[in-house]
């Protein structure tokens, strides 16, 4: 699976366990406050990751501002993912 | 293990008291502390599968997101969060050391911030949770030469106001308990006269114990205390009626 997907099957399981409807389909455009997660989904989404994939990117990378979009958020996880192989 | 709660400061006084009333339940402790005191080591020794000792400086905030992972990945999401650890500077303001200020309000209230951001999230994941800072009466009532401490204790009222509204629906609960004077190692320079004259004016006549306000911390963890959030609890033998 690749890390796009794993993004979008979390998104999912967030959504469900905190009763929030999801949109469909979700784009690289697409914002991810309006994606149906509210900012406690968000948070939620974060959290998630951290425990499938071990990183916690914004916290590593220091990022200053979270991204808007599902490509930005995704692109981020990527480079976390890059950074921890080496 | 079984569920557990993270308790910040406990090798000594109040934490250890917390730690004590929360195994005698049925939940386990991660107990955080710069130091393996005897006594948290017997309370180890008593609780040998429940009750996890780990050193940690909190006041080294670079280090906490990782020390919270390191939490998760060992024992699993944690279940409640009891923000005990702090320091106690008296003197006056005017001739306080900027070092001094600083180590406060980093430990006091930068520390429970970050602790309470990492460990929350897998409370968010379980759908319920519990987190508990440790205020005092001094938020409120002010002291003569605790202007910084009481202002730290103020900032985490504030701060578990608004976390408890942000994260009440995800089934957190965010409180405070606030005890007044205690006999403890933070509270030993407090004596004589002045230590007569709080009891004296207390309406019990006494002070709080240690085992006082962890029994509220206990209550507070306790399925029992799932409709209290963003309030603060306070223990101190009546002393601020």
């Amino acid at each position: 699976m690749n890390i796009e997907q794993t993004v979008i099957r979390a998104m999912r399981g967030v959504a469900e366990l905190s009763d929030c409807q999801l949109i469909e389909p979700i784009v690289p455009d697409t914002l991810l406050l309006q994606s149906g997660l509210d900012s406690l989904g968000y948070a939620m989404l974060v959290a998630q990751l951290e425990e499938e994939l071990g990183i916690d990117p914004f916290t590593e990378l220091a990022i200053k501002i979270y991204p808007a979009t599902f490509a930005e958020f995704v692109a981020i996880y990527a480079q976390g993912l890059e950074q921890t192989r080496y | 293990m079984a569920e557990y709660v993270v308790v910040t400061g406990a090798s000594r006084g109040l934490g250890l008291a917390i730690c004590r009333d929360t195994l005698a339940s049925d939940l386990s402790v991660v107990a955080l502390a710069r130091t393996y005191s005897p006594e948290l080591q017997s309370l180890s020794e008593a609780y040998p599968d429940r009750c996890h000792f780990i050193e940690a400086d909190l006041a080294d905030l670079d280090a906490l997101p990782a020390l919270c992972k390191s939490i998760v990945k060992r024992f699993g999401r944690p279940y409640g969060l009891v923000n005990n650890a702090a320091v106690g500077h008296d003197g006056v303001l005017a001739t306080m050391p900027n070092g001094e200020i600083d180590n406060l309000m980093r430990l006091n209230v930068q520390s429970p911030m970050l602790l309470s951001k990492y460990l929350l999230r897998s409370m968010l994941l379980n759908r319920r949770g519990r987190i508990v800072n440790i205020s005092s009466i001094i938020a409120k009532t002010g002291f003569n030469g605790l202007s910084v401490y009481a202002a730290s204790k103020a900032a985490l009222e504030g701060f578990s106001k608004s976390l408890a509204r942000e994260v009440g629906k995800a089934g957190i609960t965010v409180n405070c308990v606030a005890p007044g004077y205690m006999q403890t190692d933070m509270t030993g320079d407090l004596q004589g006269e002045k230590l007569a004259s709080i009891k004296r004016r207390s309406p019990l006549g006494r002070l709080a114990s240690v085992e006082d306000a962890a029994a509220m911390v206990s209550f507070l963890l306790s399925d029992k205390g799932s409709a209290i959030t963003g309030t603060t609890m306070t223990v101190d033998a009546g002393s601020t009626a």
